[in-house]
Formats: structure tokens, C-alpha cells, sequence
């Protein structure tokens, strides 16, 4: 369904490429962005993609032997309560219908509705890392596509890869999920398409002591 | 590895107290001060007028580092720092006032150095739960009366901020007791030394050709006073006269500063609040969170919701606390912007009529004397 041409993405074991400091060329993901459901992945398809990999990587239904090496109901790798599981999570992260992203020389921030914000800061020779007790993340540019990664305890890795279509109207975020109970990440993308906050003419600015005060006056 | 969480959420409570000043110290957890603790300000009367020194109160550095990327680890947001700079001198500005035992307790934009003593200083750490500061007092001949870090926490009684009160009163009343202390360590003829090196060092850098020859620099670097012009000295008195002017200008200046702070007051204490608050909130959270036992199988969606929903929280209200200062930059910034304006105005007229003034104490010098005019 997308417009957007994906870079391969890390599977379980591999090592993901290390991200740069700058883009490969000026890309300007700046702006406001709302969620196009016709552009965007169908989860039940994805999921039934997953599915037909791992048969696949199971090897071909012999004598007597099942197509689906999937233990759907068991618990070990590859269980269907994880690949299952997996497809939830995908769709509980990439829920955000609007994106608000500021970017500027040395940093970007990607605001999510309904989840937290993804900022990263450009330094010269320097991958952008953001250390937690509960999480790690790190951010940079990947050619023209900026890419975030988060990784979290329990096995799992989450990927986020930006890319906006050449005509700048238009952005994709590839989510990838990488869980150490499944062989086979799971990849959705959504597409937002670029619209204007202001037009209904309310401009909203935050004060630490009022909140957030909003006017109808032109700036 | 039951055991282990717990035990790590313990060691993070217990690196929690510390975690701002080690990243003030870059890490150098050995040379976080000790906290000033409950201060009483001294208001002793003082022995005479001879100890009245007058006090100049720079603004303080900032303590950025110029490396932005370290300002996230750091907690360091550049322009509540700025706009710190300009507001705590004030607080120790008023310790000092209310002590009693000063001359003027001004606020000043820059160095001046022929001030009778000078406060000078480096923010270290600010996060609303402690301040830390370095500070360094020096009087006019060179002498250096104080340099030393000073550290305070705030009490869970300190927010809300009350009217005209401080979480961190106490630093600044251990530095007004310590400069007491110092003062009190020098005696009368030394105290006049002072004065009469910090009017000598002004009369000099306007009028180096008449008054060099009254100071030298010893050993140390330290002034001197050689001799002293004689009383009733006309040139001298113009010099005090021109020095008077110069002390309405930064009044001027000072009136500006209080304003900042009057005007950020409010703000700055909410600021402050919400900062401590966090840090708490954050830390008992992550503490919690590595403390807690999953009963979600590895692998299923409950599990993977579970940590990433306490990944997220944890990331929204950091990012809460980045828009709050977004915030408090948005209604703080105006005044700062317009309060620098006018100090700069003010410096630039101040520094162009010293210009003009000191050509023409020259001229007149040079029609006394006879010697001829110099420009510098």
C-alpha cells in the first residue's frame, strides 16, 4: 500500500546500521500531520504476512506434518499468543492520528497524540542516545530517512523509520517490532498526510502559570 | 533476579539525592558541599561607618556547558539558567540588605573593579531541590574574602513558595554570615584601605596620568595604596563626584534587576515546584516500575504493553517538564529580552558619558597641571 520505498530492516540477531548526524540531503520533516488510513498498512494483512514467513522459515508441510509450524497456544518462541501479541503492540504504538514534528538545524521532535514524543538531537560524530532505567533510545539519520530506536526491557526493540515523499506532503513511519519471543520482526507503515492547525484561526501558545493560552489575533 | 530489582530500585533512591549536583560536578561526586543547613542571618551592628563597605553583586554565570548535548543528561534548560543568573544575585542582594551591615548592595551587569568588594559566581546545580553555587568575594585591593561552594536543599515546607520567601534563604545567609565573618577578620585601618584603593582605583582609570602614581600592585598582585592626595583635594572630590554619578547609573541598573525578579518571582517558584515534584515523582515511579514483578507471560502482548507503558510515562512526563519550560520561557523570556535591553541601553550611555567625562576630568587636569591631555 505505501508510496515509499523501505530499507531493509534489522531481524533478531542482526545489528542495525549505525545512524549518522546528518541527512543525506535536506529533508524537512516540519509540520503538522494527520493519519490517511486508505495509505496506510491493514493490520490483519500484515499479521497474516508474519504468519506465512514463519511457515516459510518452518520449511514446507511434509508427510503427515501440518502446514503451520506455529504453536499457536504454546508458550515457547514463536508461540501464536507472541506473534499475536506482537501484531497488538504494533497496532497499540502506531495509534497516534496526529503528529505535530518540529525540526530544526540540530534537533527535531515528533509529537504523537496519545503517546510520548520522539526527539532526537543532531551532533556532529555523535549518535544521539537517550539512557533510562526503563529504556534505552537512540535516533539519527539513515540517508534522507531519520530513524528512532527503542529499546526496551522483556525482549523487545521498537523502530521507527521516517521518511518523507519528495514532494514533502506526505510522510511514512515504518514501526518495526522486534520481540526475542518471535524470529521474524513485524513491520507496519503508516501514512500521514500534511494539514494546517491554524485554520481554524486559534493560535495556542504554553505559560508555565496560566496553561496553555490561546488567541484569535494574527500573530 | 526478583532480588535484584528491588535492589536496584533501593540504589536508585539512594543515588537519587545526588544524581543533579553529580552531573553539576561532571560526575565528581567527591566534591559535592555539604548542604549550609537552617542559617540565622547575622545582623550584628556594625563597628562604625569605616565597615560599611559597598557591594557590588555581579550577575551570575550561568554554568551552560557549551557542549548542548550534555544540557538534556543535565537537566540544564539554558534559558531558565540565564534567567537565573539575573534573579538569585537579587536574593543575596537582600540577605545582605537585611543584615544591616553593608553600605550599597547593588546588583551589577558586569565586574566593576574598583567596587570596595565584589561577588562574583557560577550557578553549579539548580533544580528545585538544591542550589548549588560558587562564589568568590574579593575587596578592592585584591584581597579575596571568600571562594566556595556553597550547597542548600529545599524542604518539602518550602513549596508552595510563600511571598517573599526562598527555598534557599539559608545559602544565602551563610554567605552574608561568611562575608561578615571576613570582614570581621580585618581591622579598621585595613577596612579604610579598602575605601580609600577601590576610590583610588576609579580615580586612576579615569585619570591614570594624576593617579597612578598614588597605587602600586605588590607581590601578590594585590594594590597598594603609596600615599594618599591630601584633604580637601579639588581633583579627588570631582572624582567622588563623577563616582556618585556613576552609582546613580547602576542604581539604575539594580532597579531593572529588581524588576526581573519581581516580575519572575511567581513563575520562577511554580517553575521550581514542579521541578522538585518531578524528580520525586520520577524516581519513586522508575523505583516502583523495577521493583514490580510481572505476572505477563515473556512475549505477550500484556507484557510488552506493561514495559512499554512504563517506558512511555516515564518519557511523557519528562517531556512534560520540557514544556513547562517551554513555558515559563514563553512569559519569562519578554521580560528578560526587555530587561537586558535596557541594561544594555544603560551600559551603552553609561560607558560613552565615563567617556565623555573622563575627557574632560583630562582637559581639566591638563589646564590645572599643565600636563598635556591624553586620550585613551
Amino acid at each position: 500500500m505505501s508510496l515509499f520505498i523501505l530499507a531493509p530492516l534489522p531481524g533478531c540477531g542482526e545489528q542495525p546500521r549505525p545512524l549518522e548526524s546528518r541527512a543525506s540531503g535536506p529533508v524537512d520533516f516540519s509540520g503538522a500531520w494527520e493519519l490517511d488510513y486508505s495509505q496506510s498498512d491493514n493490520l490483519q494483512a500484515r499479521l497474516n504476512a508474519l504468519v506465512r514467513e514463519l511457515q516459510r522459515q518452518a520449511g514446507p508441510p511434509g508427510y503427515n506434518q501440518p502446514a503451520a509450524a506455529i504453536s499457536i497456544g504454546a508458550s515457547g518462541r514463536n508461540s501464536g499468543a507472541s506473534i499475536v501479541g506482537l501484531a497488538q503492540m504494533a497496532e497499540y504504538i502506531t495509534r497516534s492520528q496526529l503528529l505535530e514534528i518540529t525540526q530544526g538545524d540540530s534537533d527535531i521532535l515528533v509529537k504523537r497524540e496519545e503517546n510520548f514524543a520522539l526527539g532526537c538531537e543532531f551532533h556532529p560524530g555523535q549518535t544521539s542516545t537517550l539512557e533510562t532505567p526503563l529504556g534505552r533510545e537512540t535516533c539519527g539519520w539513515d540517508g534522507h530517512q531519520l530513524l528512532f530506536r527503542v529499546f526496551l526491557p522483556e525482549g523487545l526493540t521498537i523502530q521507527h523509520r521516517l521518511t518523507l515523499d519528495p514532494a514533502g506532503d506526505r510522510l511514512n513511519i515504518a514501526t518495526t517490532l522486534v520481540s526475542d519471543r518471535v524470529s521474524t520482526p513485524f513491520t507496519v507503515n503508516r501514512v500521514y498526510n500534511r494539514y494546517d492547525p491554524t485554520a481554524n484561526g486559534i493560535r495556542c501558545r504554553l505559560t508555565l502559570t496560566r496553561g496553555r493560552v490561546c488567541t484569535t489575533e494574527s500573530p | 533476579m526478583i532480588g535484584l530489582r528491588p535492589a536496584l530500585a533501593l540504589l536508585l533512591l539512594a543515588l537519587f539525592s545526588g544524581r543533579s549536583l553529580a552531573q553539576g560536578f561532571a560526575g565528581d561526586v567527591d566534591a559535592l558541599p555539604t548542604p549550609v543547613g537552617t542559617v540565622a542571618l547575622r545582623v550584628d551592628e556594625p563597628p562604625g561607618d569605616y565597615a560599611l563597605l559597598d557591594v557590588g553583586v555581579v550577575i551570575l554565570d550561568p554554568g551552560i556547558p557549551a557542549d548542548t548535548a550534555s544540557h538534556g543528561e543535565g537537566g540544564i534548560f539554558p534559558e531558565i539558567r540565564r534567567a537565573e543568573a539575573r534573579y538569585l544575585p537579587v536574593l543575596l542582594r537582600d540577605a545582605l540588605i537585611d543584615a544591616g551591615n553593608w553600605g550599597a548592595v547593588r546588583v551589577l551587569p558586569e565586574a566593576m573593579a574598583s567596587a570596595e568588594l565584589l561577588v562574583t559566581g557560577e550557578i553549579l546545580a539548580s533544580d528545585g531541590m538544591s542550589l548549588t553555587l560558587r562564589l568568590r568575594a574579593a575587596d578592592a585591593t585584591g584581597r579575596t574574602w571568600l571562594d566556595r561552594i556553597y550547597r542548600d536543599e529545599a524542604r518539602e515546607a518550602d513549596y508552595p513558595v510563600a511571598p517573599g520567601a526562598d527555598p534557599f534563604a539559608d545559602l544565602y545567609r551563610q554567605v552574608a554570615n561568611d562575608l561578615l565573618a571576613a570582614r570581621e577578620r580585618l581591622g579598621e585601618r585595613q577596612l579604610l584601605q579598602i575605601r580609600q584603593v577601590a576610590l583610588l582605583r576609579f580615580a586612576s582609570e579615569l585619570s591614570p596620568e594624576a593617579f597612578s602614581s598614588y597605587l602600586r600592585r605588590d607581590g601578590s598582585g594585590d594594590y597598594v595604596a603609596l600615599r594618599l592626595p591630601a584633604e580637601g583635594d579639588p581633583m579627588i572630590a570631582r572624582v567622588e563626584r563623577i563616582r556618585n554619578q556613576e552609582f546613580l547609573f547602576i542604581d539604575t541598573v539594580d532597579e531593572q534587576y529588581t524588576a526581573l525578579f519581581e516580575e519572575m518571582a511567581p513563575t520562577y517558584s511554580l517553575w521550581r515546584q514542579f521541578l522538585r515534584e518531578s524528580a520525586i515523582f520520577r524516581a519513586q515511579y522508575e523505583a516502583r516500575v523495577l521493583a514490580r514483578d510481572s505476572d505477563a507471560r515473556r512475549g505477550s502482548f500484556a507484557a510488552m504493553q506493561e514495559v512499554y507503558d512504563a517506558y512511555k510515562w516515564s518519557r511523557i512526563h519528562a517531556q512534560d517538564l520540557d514544556e513547562l519550560a517551554q513555558g515559563f520561557d514563553n512569559e519569562v523570556a519578554p521580560t528578560v529580552i526587555e530587561v537586558s535591553g535596557r541594561v544594555y541601553r544603560l551600559n551603552g550611555a553609561l560607558d560613552a558619558q565615563y567617556g565623555e567625562w573622563r575627557q574632560i576630568l583630562r582637559e581639566i587636569f591638563a589646564l590645572e597641571t599643565g600636563l598635556p591631555i591624553t586620550t585613551r
